[in-house]
């Protein structure tokens, strides 16, 4: 008979450590973590092979000395649960610091070596403890200046079996780079460098403002193709919730959504119901496969949110989800109507050097059916023009012929501050306003502008109610669909139903659909809420049929707007870009592509190497 | 085969027969109608699309080389249509070509074999009865804007046969798209007791319907089995239908017609469908709602669109029940009533939520169900 026995301390470890350490950058972030609960204001990290070969953390934090140090290297000891609290039952609930399981370092000497060099700050000199895989091998004096160091090699050199499971040192490097932006993104007033081998990778310097560590992080655009957020609202019991950062606008989105930097009360996560907010917030300003780029950061009363969900600390929860939600949605899309008319927007590098400067060879089917047929250009401005545009024509290079129309100005109307889209001086190919702002040129896509105006008047007109009108069927269907997503699409019921989709349950494993939106009203039931409950599953929220009920009205804006290749008056022109200016959120089309650019006076310069 | 025809006659055959054929098939023999020749001189032409087939006999002016050939639908029925009126058609199949010939005009055209070309195998057809040509096609006028065409639900894509024992033997063909629901009623025709219930598909109903048109004073012969039908039209040489049945369950309806529907609104079909429509006028493609406001003896109709305003009517009617208001999609409403062929329409209603009953009277053998919309 098998006998039941207690397992040795470094086993116990060992399996501890699985949960908290299963690559270089989860030990790293532990490390960093730690690096910054101890009130430091310059954090080093050092990098050898992508973490694989060895990770070094130094601070210039509180320090430890010998005592505390061999009390942090066991398991459940922790400094960061104030005297005060322990004891009481709703202690995990006030935690401020990022840490407080006292489990990281413990679990990282136990599959690793580990040098551990700490000076508190009015002590002499630093100690120094190795451990070998749980095994203390070295514990002597050291010099160091105040403050901790700590190295970890050999990550897993004892377990081959996790070893195994490592990625390449690139992609464990990519990890690594990752967990020190996020926490790098949290605290403006600590100092961080990141070396990799013998390549500074990032270092940025204590006291910025965060827009600019954003930028400096996560890409130097984000700064000027993004808004600034500042919202906060009371919760119930008075206290504030908050959310700061830096949203990008929908125009500058990207293909993956690895660049969305979400904090709660400072710390990284990566939570659904925060990825489906920010969708939420951006959703009918974006392409269902592009992604916005932020950094946001949520505060709130410690109380209302629980981080002990995972080891990992990179799941929250909130104790109020569908608030948080809400509150970020409106803050986010509050900063977005209010952000996208700033003048500042210039085009991205890769648009700039788009701007041909040669002549281009001119077109075949661009040549006169006249030419060489014995007619004779009418004579006048016409034929002066047009002989200047052949003049190199023996080179055979001519310039383009203008596709444009220039039309007299009703009234000589001068650019002005108050119409930061300009004046309109023309129209390109039937398709693009271009008009003289006080600052730059700038180009206007008709026919995205006036679809994005249509979709928002049709909104304001409440049309959102009336594609969602339900039609009720004559005989209700049912949709059989496994229990866990019953269950979920029983929850969201309420939500559906105010998009106009009636459904009800019908024995553990089926859904009763008893009412469509009228709009989706030919679709395929079953799909549909085999979709939705998707989407429910992802996101934690029924985003999709809004989403669906928001491509009719897109396509109902699409139909009734001015399409490209439409001659307009300059007054047409002009009446277009200022509802422009009144309307919220029109800097970009039902996909997310920018409805205008402006090319700055400055880069115009540039491009004829006046600057 | 050799044979000449009378250009007026092959026309109105080719007519018949080549709406069966699909425009683009993936089976080259399917664009195809085989005509088929006999001594007897008559002329035997036939196009399928593998669910459906259409057989027509037509007299030829005379048969030279009895045979069989296929050749494509379409542009034998282009060429028919262009030769000058009267003239005198020979066709003549040989060597994997089929010469068309009518005065000065020559045409030569590529054919495929006669053995690929598919039948469908009818096999058993043990239930046989009878129906006047008129009753026919007014039950397909009274019910086929209610078939589905939503591909996901097969089953509601045709009009669907059955027979039921009430307080006497009758006939009934219903069809639905899951919002509105139309269903006529006859009287149980001789030979059709113990019939299987059946779909019949659209373009079945739809061919079928055309046939009808030219022969109204007949009488059409129906055999069916459970998997197949056929119809076999009078008329000149006589035209036979065959279609594969849909294999499905039609949903029980029978339950979702209203019986305790306590509300009765009477008026006239025509101006209550004419104002109907005059309200829809600013409705948007998506937004088809008509509310219907229901007070003492008067309708008021109202549509609010979200870019183009509002709309309201006021209608005389006959209403002594509670005041109601209940919204219904205007194009499912004008449908029903574009099929009332009477002075009066009775709506029978019970509150907003509740499916609707739409007939002529008590007495009327179609009746409609629609289910409103929330408005």
């Amino acid at each position: 008979m098998p006998q039941i026995r207690r397992l040795p301390e470094t086993l116990i470890n060992r399996i501890a450590a699985g949960e908290v350490v299963e690559r270089p950058a989860s030990a790293l972030k532990e490390l960093v973590e730690n690096a910054i609960d101890a009130g430091s204001t310059r954090i080093g990290v050092n990098l050898v092979d992508g973490g694989l070969g060895g990770i070094e953390v130094s601070d210039d934090g509180c320090g430890m000395d010998p005592a505390e140090m061999a009390l942090a290297l066991e398991r459940h000891a922790t400094s960061k649960l104030p005297e005060s609290l322990i004891g009481e039952a709703g202690a995990i609930e006030q935690v401020r610091t990022l840490g407080f399981r006292g489990e990281a370092l413990p679990s990282i000497a136990s599959v690793s070596r580990l040098t551990i060099e700490s000076r508190p700050r009015d002590a002499e000199s630093g100690w120094r403890k190795r451990i070998d895989h749980g095994e203390l091998i070295e514990n002597a004096p050291c010099a160091i200046p105040p403050g901790t160091r700590i190295r970890m090699e050999g990550l897993f050199d004892k377990l081959p079996a996790r070893r195994k499971f490592l990625r390449t040192p690139r992609s464990e490097y990519a990890a690594c780079l990752d967990v020190v932006r996020r926490l790098a993104m949290t605290r403006t007033d600590i100092a961080v460098t990141l070396d990799h081998g013998e390549r500074r990778v990032l270092a940025v310097q204590a006291g910025e403002d965060l827009a600019e560590r954003a930028a400096q992080i996560v890409t130097r655009e984000l700064k000027e193709n993004g808004v600034g957020i500042e919202f906060e609202r009371p919760t119930e019991t008075g206290e504030l919730i908050r959310l700061t950062g830096i949203a990008g606008l929908p125009t500058y989105n990207r293909g993956v959504a690895d660049h969305q930097y979400l904090f709660v009360n400072g710390r990284p996560v990566k939570d659904r119901l925060l990825i489906g907010a920010v969708r939420g917030a951006y959703s009918d300003m974006l392409a269902r496969d592009r992604h916005a780029v932020l950094a946001l950061f949520l505060e709130l009363p410690a109380e209302d949110v629980d981080v002990n969900v995972h080891p990992a600390k990179t799941e929250v929860r909130f104790r109020d989800a569908a608030g948080v939600r809400g509150f970020i949605v409106s803050g986010l899309r509050r900063a977005l109507a209010s952000g996208d008319k700033r003048s500042a927007q210039g085009p991205d590098r890769s648009a700039m050097d788009r701007w041909q400067r040669e002549p281009v060879e001119q077109p075949a089917a661009m040549r006169s059916i006249f030419a060489g047929s014995g007619w004779t250009p009418p004579a006048g401005n016409m034929a002066r023009v047009q002989a200047y545009m052949r003049s190199d024509e023996a080179d055979g290079e001519v310039l383009a012929m203008p596709q444009g129309r220039a039309e007299t100005p009703m009234d000589e109307e001068r650019p002005s501050p108050s119409y930061p889209l300009g004046i309109a001086r023309g129209q390109v190919a039937q398709t693009y306003i271009v008009a003289e702002a006080e600052d730059g040129l700038v180009l206007v896509d008709q026919h995205a502008a006036h679809e994005r105006l249509v979709l928002e008047r049709l909104k304001a007109a409440g049309a959102e109610e009336a594609v969602s009108r339900s039609q009720a069927l004559l005989m209700p269907e049912v949709v059989e669909l496994d229990e866990p997503a019953c269950d979920r699409l029983e929850e969201a019921i309420d939500t559906l139903a105010q998009h106009g989709l009636v459904i009800e349950r019908f024995g553990p494993g089926a859904m009763l659909v008893r009412a469509t939106p009228h709009a989706l009203r030919n679709g395929d039931l079953a799909k549909l809420l085999e979709d939705i409950d998707d989407d429910l599953a992802k996101h934690g929220t029924a985003l999709l049929l809004g989403e669906k009920l928001d491509l009719v009205l897109a396509t109902m804006a699409c139909h009734g707007s001015v399409r490209a290749g439409r001659n307009l008056t300059v007054a047409e022109m002009n009446a277009l870009l200022r509802e422009m200016e009144r309307t919220p959120r029109s800097g970009q089309c039902n996909h997310g592509r920018p409805t205008w650019v402006k090319l700055s006076m400055d880069d115009v310069e540039k491009l004829f190497g006046r600057h | 085969m050799k044979a000449t025809i009378e250009r007026a006659t092959l026309l109105r055959c080719l007519s018949h027969v080549q709406s069966v054929v699909e425009r683009r098939n993936t089976i080259p023999i399917l664009s195809n109608v085989l005509i088929d020749a006999a001594e007897t001189g008559s002329l035997k032409v036939m196009a399928t699309d593998l669910d459906l087939q259409v057989v027509e006999n037509m007299s030829a002016a005379s048969v030279d080389t009895p045979g069989a050939i296929t050749v494509s639908a379409h542009l034998l029925f282009d060429i028919a249509r262009k030769l000058p009126d009267g003239s005198q058609v020979s066709l003549d199949a040989a060597d994997g070509r089929m010469t068309v010939k009518a005065g000065r005009s020559r045409f030569s055209l590529p054919t495929l074999p006669r053995d690929d070309f598919p039948m469908i195998v009818e096999g058993d057809l043990p239930t046989k009865f009878e129906l006047p040509a008129k009753t026919l096609a007014e039950l397909i006028d009274r019910t086929r804007f209610a078939i589905s065409t939503e591909e996901t639900r097969y089953y509601l894509n045709g009009i669907f046969l059955h027979v039921s024992d009430e307080d006497r033997p009758l006939l009934k063909a219903a069809a639905t798209d899951g919002h509105r629901l139309a269903r006529f009623t006859l009287d149980r025709p001789d030979g059709a007791d113990g019939m299987p219930d059946v779909i019949v598909p659209r373009k079945a109903v739809a061919e079928l319907r055309k046939l009808l048109e030219e022969s109204l004073d007949g009488h059409v012969q129906i055999d069916l089995s459970a998997s197949k039908i056929r119809f076999t039209l009078g008329g000149e040489g006589g035209v036979v239908l065959t279609s594969k049945l849909i294999d499905g369950t039609f949903p029980d309806y029978s339950r979702v017609i209203p019986t305790g529907n306590d509300k009765l609104l009477r008026l006239d079909p025509r101006s209550f469908y004419e104002a109907v429509d005059r309200v829809a006028t600013i409705a948007t493609e998506k937004t088809r709602a008509v509310k219907m406001g229901l007070d003492k003896d008067k309708v008021t109709l109202s549509v609010t669109s979200p870019d183009n305003g509002t709309a309201a009517e006021e209608l005389a009617a006959e209403y002594g029940a509670d005041n109601l208001e209940i919204g219904f999609n205007a194009n499912y409403l004008k449908d029903i009533l574009s099929q009332i062929d009477s002075d009066n329409v009775e709506l029978h209603l019970a509150d907003a939520g509740a499916p609707t009953l739409i007939r002529k009277d008590d007495k009327a053998s179609a009746l409609y169900v629609l289910m409103p919309m929330r408005v």
